[in-house]
């Protein structure tokens, strides 16, 4: 009897402290959108540890070092831009949890550069982005489907989709391997399915296919995939996986010493960073990629140098690669759009600045964006490239010769298009 | 025929890492009767700092070395500071089946915090002391490296080393003694806190080994040796709690079978694999492969 | 049954309470923030999880880590309960409390001859495995996992009734009804055979019951209420993947347990809101201390890894008992 009560009073002690605690923490009601007089708030998710963190995790701080130097010089229209970066570990349901924690704690005005297709795909729905009108800008990952309007009428990607790359493969498959044994080793979610698609699409038969299981990835996974390519005969592979797959499956090869002539895909092929997580330099000499902007050494190139400079000044201490360069890249589409939505910053101005004036903007890679009212499409395009026994990367043939396609079925052509110049000192001047 | 040799030896390789984990948990359990689930947490530890003394010199034996000390060292600390204030406070209430059990698995979440927050959690990779290429027969190249012979060479001079201590010096019999029956050794004049410590102490170094001979192949991070306590774990059941042989045994025949079912069958189910074994010899044998017949309650 | 004239005015006292309780939960989701109302949810889905743990390990006295892994199954069975057959939402969370309930039945059944630390080290396995595990089978989604999707509110609402806030009226109902029917089993005969198994089973034996038996029925009904949590979960997140059921969560559920007092269901309520609430506690800190995603990454670990150990320690049954111990402490012995 005794004990009955005092249960009942803990159940009720308990009651009070739940409703008490929620009370007393609540949050008045706000009408704010991550824009003060001061201050304009982006966030990202992307993955800062784990499995796929190696290469992907530097980008975040390198859009902040970008995001400095702007706010150095007067930022956008007077406002400092702040980036938030949540760490996700390339897994979708922290991805959800940190966005979440972005836009109702951190109240952040957009998401930029959002990295993973599982994630985003996850994140835009169960967070319910279109819902919300959250834009999302520039986004980390080339999954064709984010180039439907309909679906995402926020978001907007910069990468070209995947489908894109495996045309642009297939073609150079076709003009430069025919007649050899093909394999390829793919992440078996969406971002490799995309590219499978197109390559079917396309025509192109594999001789040996192999899936993995993202997260799955190891010098023990590699070990089979390894065996089965070298039974299967294969003299071309082609690698459409992340970077610390691709790192384990070029590190197992070496040491197996199987050496058939590797395109890797662009998600995964970073020099500097295979080379950090052990794959030998000498594996990668020869390797072909398709690659849409100048190698991250190539200090003629306007672009790079001016992002090099504000690499050593704000980011100190970090080697300049490509995910240095695709993050800044970011950084500087971001402001572009920032400013294009004029000095009365909403949520609706930034997605329709984006759909009117995105074409416009001046970005490192050499292809042409797609922006528009229909279309959420980033860059449409790539040149192929190898790499060098020192890792670094050269066009093929010599100069870049840059083909354009659409995630469709459309022809994969050659394109002249010129790209914008850098603004002067990388501080964008556009309205 | 070749694929068969080769997974035998891979599998050997394997299962001798695993037999050094299973071991150190063996130690534990025959001096404290307590399955210490830190243990991976520990050979974490002692593996970041063997990878920082490696990673500087360069020289991976160094590390090894050191990440031996830091095992000894931190294996005394956990059973001094921890185990003996957790014996002392928690010793009933329903709670008491529960508390060192609980109490290991918080021990092993708060290393792994702290070996987060100082060293952060990207991978990072030590150079491998020996070559990881492949030996050539013939026409192709059997996975089976430098590295791996090593492995086995070192495990099995640890094994033997540890089993001359057991069963050859005062000191083994001490262990043995303060375990078994630790009133009766009290009695005989050991100091059975301070020989159990002892006991962690070894248990530490043997962990501390694993990590760093897993790492030399591998990646580390504060998950990366997770894997490695579950199996290690698997092993000492197979082979019984009670036995040092039968862990060691239980974890080669753990290795070469997972190794077998990675090649021949895939990836995905090596885990399910090795988790069937552990439900099956739970539920034929649960006193393991190699014991005696001894009830097997907590 | 002699017992029931008794029971009947307490139960009904009981129901009166749990009314009064989800009544002000109403009021208070109409007043606080969209972030509280997402994280109160949260608070009810854990204190079904732990509601759980409560009645496995505290009442039946088996140490298990596998009740992510159970979470895992329930929110698997309801996501496909829903995707492929099209039932009404409430189907699918029963679903997802059928699935999980004989899973736990067959891990009850290989798990009732051991126990102690091999019955956690199994269970240990099985939480570190489940991810491979829910990888390997294509219809389980692999590692992006499914959709789980249980709709807009209705139209009747209004539009400032967000998402969210009717995650918080669903999770919170189903709370309430799930800890009401749990805390009758535990008073019932039940829990006592329970209590009186983990005391000395060899014992209750001898009193006629059948203890293996029992145990499993313990594993069965906790895995049930894990499986309906885990439902519970994916709907918050709309996504049932591998990645949110893993070891970190099995931890999780331990240490709310025994922080709350492992034997007490009402303590569930605060396991919940520690286990919500540590992560914006450490948020706060490691905003303080600077370097924030490292921080982020790793304290709110550090912080549960220290309660739990320092729980473990000090008051293993939880801050009530060690009150109780102390306020009728006996002179000296």
């Amino acid at each position: 009897m005794i004990r009955k009560t005092r249960i009942k009073r803990t159940w009720l002690a308990a009651a009070v402290i739940a409703s008490g605690s929620l009370l007393a923490t609540a949050l008045p009601a706000n009408a704010e959108t991550g824009v003060s007089a001061r201050e304009i708030k982006l966030g990202i998710t992307l993955p800062l540890t784990g499995a796929a963190s190696p290469g992907y995790s530097k980008i975040g701080n390198a859009m902040d070092a970008y995001f400095k130097y702007v706010n150095d010089n007067g930022g956008v229209y007077g406002r400092k831009v702040t980036l938030i970066q949540k760490n996700d570990e390339y897994s979708p349901q922290l991805s959800i949890a940190k966005t979440n924690e972005l836009i109702l704690r951190d109240k952040v005005f957009a998401l930029v550069g959002p990295l993973g297709t599982a994630n985003f795909t996850a994140v835009h729905k169960s967070v319910g982005l279109a819902k919300r009108r959250v834009p999302s800008l520039f986004l980390n990952t080339g999954f064709s489907g984010f180039s439907k309007k309909k679906s995402y009428p926020t978001s907007f990607m910069v990468l070209p989709s995947y489908a894109m790359e495996a045309k642009i493969i297939a073609q150079f498959l076709k003009e430069n391997h025919a007649g050899k044994k093909l394999g390829i080793v793919y992440q078996n979610d969406e971002f490799g399915i995309d590219g499978m698609g197109a390559f079917k699409a396309a025509g192109t038969k594999f001789d040996v296919t192999i899936p993995y299981t993202s997260g799955s990835q190891s010098s023990a996974t590699a070990q089979t995939w390894v065996s089965q390519l070298a039974a299967g005969g294969a003299e071309v592979v082609v690698m459409f996986g992340v970077t610390s797959a691709t790192g384990a499956l070029l590190g197992v090869s070496a040491a197996a010493r199987y050496a058939p002539q590797w395109i890797l895909g662009s998600v995964g092929s970073d020099p500097v960073t295979l080379r950090a997580i052990g794959v030998p330099v000498a594996v990668l000499n020869g390797a072909q990629t398709p690659a849409g902007n100048p190698s991250p050494n190539d200090t003629s190139d306007e672009y790079v140098k001016q992002f090099q400079e504000i690499n050593t000044k704000y980011n100190t201490g970090v080697a300049f690669d490509d995910y240095v360069l695709q993050g800044m890249n970011i950084g500087l589409l971001t402001v572009q759009a920032l400013r294009a939505a004029g000095k009365n910053l909403t949520r609706r101005g930034l997605v329709r600045a984006m759909e009117t004036k995105g074409s416009k903007f001046a970005s490192v890679a050499y292809s042409p964006l797609g922006f528009s009212r229909t279309s959420n499409v980033g860059h449409t395009g790539y040149y192929m490239a190898v790499m060098d026994a020192t890792g670094d990367r050269k066009p093929f043939g010599g100069k870049v010769t840059l083909y354009t396609t659409d995630s469709g079925s459309g022809p994969v052509v050659v394109s002249t298009f010129k790209r914008p110049a850098m603004p002067a000192k990388g501080l964008p001047s556009n309205s | 025929m070749q694929k068969v040799i080769e997974t035998l030896l891979i599998g050997l390789s394997t299962g001798s890492i695993y037999a050094l984990m299973s071991l150190a948990l063996v130690l534990v359990w025959r001096s404290t009767r307590v399955v210490n689930f830190a243990q991976a947490g520990q050979a974490m530890l002692s593996t970041y700092i063997g990878f920082e003394i490696a990673s500087r010199s360069e020289i991976f034996w160094l590390g090894l070395v050191f990440a031996i000390a830091a095992g000894a060292l931190v294996g005394a600390g956990v059973d001094y500071f921890f185990m003996r204030v957790l014996f002392k406070h928690a010793t009933s209430g329903p709670a008491a089946v529960v508390a060192p059990v609980i109490a290991t698995l918080g021990l092993l979440g708060l290393i792994r915090s702290i070996v987060g927050l100082t060293w952060g959690g990207e991978f990072k990779s030590i150079e491998a002391p020996a070559s990881t290429d492949g030996f050539s027969v013939g026409d192709g190249t059997i996975p089976f490296s430098d590295l791996d012979v090593l492995i086995i060479a070192t495990v099995s001079i640890i094994l033997i080393t540890v089993a001359y201590i057991f069963q050859r010096t005062n000191l083994g019999l001490a262990l043995r003694a303060s375990a078994y029956a630790p009133e009766i050794a009290q009695l005989a004049g050991i100091r059975t806190a301070r020989t159990r410590t002892i006991g962690w102490s070894i248990a530490g170094a043997v962990g501390g080994v694993a990590g760093m001979l897993v790492t030399s192949n591998n990646f580390l991070s504060p998950y990366s040796l997770d894997l490695l306590l579950v199996f290690g774990f698997i092993a000492a059941v197979i082979g019984g709690l009670e036995s040092m042989v039968g862990s060691v045994i239980g974890a080669l025949v753990l290795g070469i079978g997972l190794t077998f079912i990675l090649n021949y069958v895939g990836t995905s189910l090596v885990f399910i694999g090795g988790f069937s074994v552990l439900i099956l010899v739970l539920l034929i044998k649960p006193d393991g492969i190699m014991a005696k017949g001894k009830a097997r309650r907590a | 049954m002699e017992s029931w004239p008794k029971a009947r005015p307490a139960v009904r006292k009981k129901i009166a309470i749990f009314i009064l309780i989800g009544w002000a939960l109403l009021i208070i989701g109409d007043r606080v923030d969209e972030l509280r109302v997402y994280q109160g949810a949260q608070v009810a889905m854990y204190t079904i999880a732990l509601a759980s743990i409560v009645l496995l390990t505290g009442y039946s006295g088996q140490v298990s880590l596998g009740n992510g892994a159970m979470m895992a199954v329930g929110g698997y069975g309801a996501a496909l309960t829903l995707n492929n057959l099209g039932t009404p939402i409430w189907f699918a969370f029963l679903m997802a409390i059928v699935t999980a309930s004989l899973f736990g039945a067959l891990l009850g059944a290989a798990a009732a001859r051991v126990s102690g630390p091999y019955l956690a080290g199994t269970t240990l396995a099985l939480a570190v495995g489940l991810p491979a595990i829910a990888n390997q089978f294509a219809f389980l989604g692999g590692e992006p996992g499914l959709f789980f999707d249980v709709g807009f509110p209705p139209e009747r609402f209004g539009d400032e009734f967000t998402q969210y806030k009717w995650f918080f009226w669903i999770a919170c109902f189903i709370a309430l009804i799930a800890l009401f029917i749990t805390s009758n089993i535990l008073s019932s005969r039940f829990g006592r055979t329970w209590k009186a198994i983990r005391g000395n089973s060899l014992a209750a034996e001898l009193c006629g019951v059948h203890s293996s038996r029992m145990k499993v029925l313990a594993f069965t009904v906790s895995s049930g209420l894990a499986g309906l949590a885990g439902a519970v979960l994916a709907m918050t997140i709309s996504l049932v993947a591998p990645g949110a059921y893993g070891l970190a969560l099995s931890f999780a559920l331990v240490t709310g347990a025994v922080l709350a007092g492992i034997s007490s269901l009402p303590g569930v309520v605060l396991g919940a809101l520690i286990l919500v609430f540590i992560p914006e506690i450490s948020v706060a800190l490691a905003d303080r201390l600077g370097d924030a995603d490292k921080l982020n990454n790793y304290l709110p670990g550090l912080i549960v890894s220290v309660l739990l150990i320092l729980s473990v320690i000090f008051t293993p049954n939880g801050p009530g008992e060690n009150l109780r111990k102390h306020l009728h402490k006996k002179p000296a012995h």
